[in-house]
């Protein structure tokens, strides 16, 4: 093989240029395959520093629309761990259940809104509409329930305003937790299921690719993990949360602002995919039906079925959310009060499974509980290596193909790892013909 | 139900793209219990679901228009056109445009609705509102008064 291929997709994202795809080969040997991302929630570290524990959630919950739940709740989390602020098994129970409506909201959007057009190969999700209306309406349903989730539990959909260090600022009522619960088994379990059909017809346009890396998720002892546990990787186990740095041990690449990270090897994956592969053993049987019928293996390699760990892991937060509900009830939902009385001042360390892979907050408080120091390390930021070193194999292995599939397969695998990269600026842009 | 809807749609943390959320503040400081107040944050996707059921509908929002920094357009998203992403690498590519479409293709628009449109300087992180966008902020919480009493109007009539 002896080809040239000089391949660069800019405008990936809305953000200007930023986020670009560049391969370059020379008489068949692949000189560059990587993409180049701006990441902006960079600008948490300097939006934090001197800010109160009061408003630390709020401040990085507002950093993206998408992911502001996974920002909020990681916040909090840390903020108890240094200030040694002890909560509620209610208050737990709670935040897993906003955890669970922000991944089926997420998981949802990214398979139906991005990687099914890819599937059906017409280039957005808009000519879907007028092709399978019944299914965008099934996905923006999901995204319906999945905000009502929200709206009863943390006050609003969006940008959450309940969940406050120590706990709730406001608890539901028991009639709004039932009223979810009917629209989860009514409505949510038939559009998941029905979300696993569909994915499965469509699973024959998935690319058949494989690269074997090292995963990188949370490990909890009783459940899957998304909310809280430790960090642990397919290569050498179980590590603190604590030990995050000696994880994701950035580094600095010439093509990305963003940072890289690596661990045992020289990059890892982080999201669906790799909690699948680390946890699928803890998934209800209804999620483990659902993966068989859909094809997904105990072990997967192929970074394209990312999307497909992720509809399962929807089914399976439809029904642990069913789950956490009853339990809620069965407790007796109690009026307590948010744990706001630190226990001491420090550093703290918090991390929690987000939609797009483990979220690590670090915060150092003063003595007054202010903010002196903090770092946040992003999932998106985490996958950059792995994306790149899944371009370098996948590059020869499609050498023949024409250069406009080589590209399309390229944005492909970087959709499925749905990164998160213009957060939160929704400018609408306008041409005015004078 | 409220005659009007008002949605602020935009990032507080974004410099000129808080307008949004910040005419929603404004508008609830001041007692208007004929307009729904919807503080979208960005998540533009989210929209749709206010526009159901709803026949008068405002979006405000930060836009780029290529006019001067706090200029305002009143915008009918029908008559005008929209510049669509339709190749988003990530959800977060979803916005305003790609939500406003998706509603019409669906058959979800609201009757009436209009975008009020406000010129950014700065879209920075960590920054506040500049100074013309701040102007504007004021104007169109009269543009919003202007359309409730058209609304009413109408309903009257």
């Amino acid at each position: 093989m002896s080809r040239d291929l000089d391949i660069k997709v800019h405008h990936l994202t809305r953000v200007e240029g930023h986020g670009n795809i560049v391969v370059n080969m020379k008489d068949g040997v692949l000189e560059k395959a990587h993409l180049s991302i701006v990441e902006p929630p960079r600008f948490f570290e300097a939006m934090l520093k001197g800010r109160s524990f009061h408003e630390a959630a709020i401040i990085t919950s507002r950093i993206c629309g998408i992911c502001s739940l996974g920002h909020q709740l990681t916040s909090l989390v840390t903020t108890e761990d240094a200030l040694g602020l002890e909560v509620s098994e209610q208050t737990v129970l709670l935040r897993k259940l906003l955890v669970h409506g922000a991944t089926l909201q997420s998981n949802i959007l990214h398979a139906y809104f991005l990687a099914a057009p890819d599937f059906l190969n017409v280039g957005s999700v808009f000519p879907l509409i007028a092709t399978h209306k019944d299914v965008v309406l099934r996905a923006l349903r999901m995204k319906r329930l999945a905000n009502d989730i929200a709206d009863i539990v943390s006050g609003r959909a969006v940008h959450p305003i309940t969940p406050v260090p120590g706990g709730f600022s406001r608890i539901p009522e028991k009639a709004e937790l039932l009223e979810i619960k009917r629209k989860l088994l009514e409505e949510g379990l038939p559009d998941g299921l029905e979300t696993i059909e569909t994915m499965k017809a469509l699973a024959g346009a998935i690319p058949q690719f494989e690269r074997e890396t090292e995963y990188v998720s949370l490990k909890h002892p009783d459940e899957y993990a998304l909310y809280q546990g430790d960090i642990f990787s397919s290569d050498s186990g179980a590590i603190p949360v604590s030990s995050y740095l000696d994880v994701t041990n950035e580094f600095v690449v010439n093509h990305s602002t963003s940072k890289h990270a690596k661990y045992n090897r020289n990059s890892y994956f982080v999201g669906a995919l790799a909690r699948w592969n680390n946890n699928h053993a803890q998934l209800g049987e209804e999620a483990l039906a659902a993966a068989e019928a859909i094809g997904l293996k105990p072990k997967c390699f192929n970074p394209y079925m990312n999307t497909i760990a992720q509809v399962v892991e929807a089914v399976h937060c439809i029904l642990d959310s069913v789950r956490i509900i009853d339990k809620l009830i069965e407790m007796g939902l109690k009026n307590e009060k948010p744990n706001q009385t630190p226990t001491r001042y420090g550093r703290g360390i918090g991390s929690n499974e987000v939609p797009r892979g483990i979220l690590f907050h670090d915060y150092t408080y003063d003595n007054k509980g202010n903010i002196l120091q903090a770092n946040c390390v992003i999932p998106t930021g985490q996958n950059l290596a792995n994306i790149d070193n899944d371009m370098m194999k996948l590059v020869p292995e499609i050498v023949d193909k024409s250069k406009e599939e080589i590209t399309l397969n390229l944005e492909m695998l970087v959709r499925a790892y749905d990164p998160c990269i213009s957060c939160s600026v929704h400018m609408l842009e306008v041409d005015f013909i004078e | 139900m409220a005659a009007l809807t008002v949605i602020g749609v935009g990032s507080r943390l974004r410099g000129d793209d808080a307008i949004g959320p910040l005419l929603i503040d404004a508008l609830s400081d001041q007692t208007h219990s004929q307009i729904e107040l919807v503080d979208a944050g960005s998540d533009a996707l989210g929209i749709i679901e206010y526009f159901q059921g709803r026949d008068h509908v405002i979006v405000v929002d930060a836009c780029q228009m290529g006019r001067d920094a706090g200029c305002i357009e009143e915008i009918d998203p029908t008559q005008i056109d929209l510049v669509i992403k339709d190749d988003p690498v990530s959800l977060h590519g979803l916005g305003l445009a790609e939500a406003i479409k998706m509603a019409e293709s669906l058959q979800m628009l609201p009757e009436d609705l209009k975008i009020i449109g406000i010129e950014p300087e700065s879209i920075q992180f960590n920054s506040s509102l500049s100074v013309p966008v701040q102007r504007a902020l004021k104007k169109a919480v009269k543009i919003v008064h202007t359309e409730l009493n058209r609304v009413k109007q109408l309903a009257e009539a």
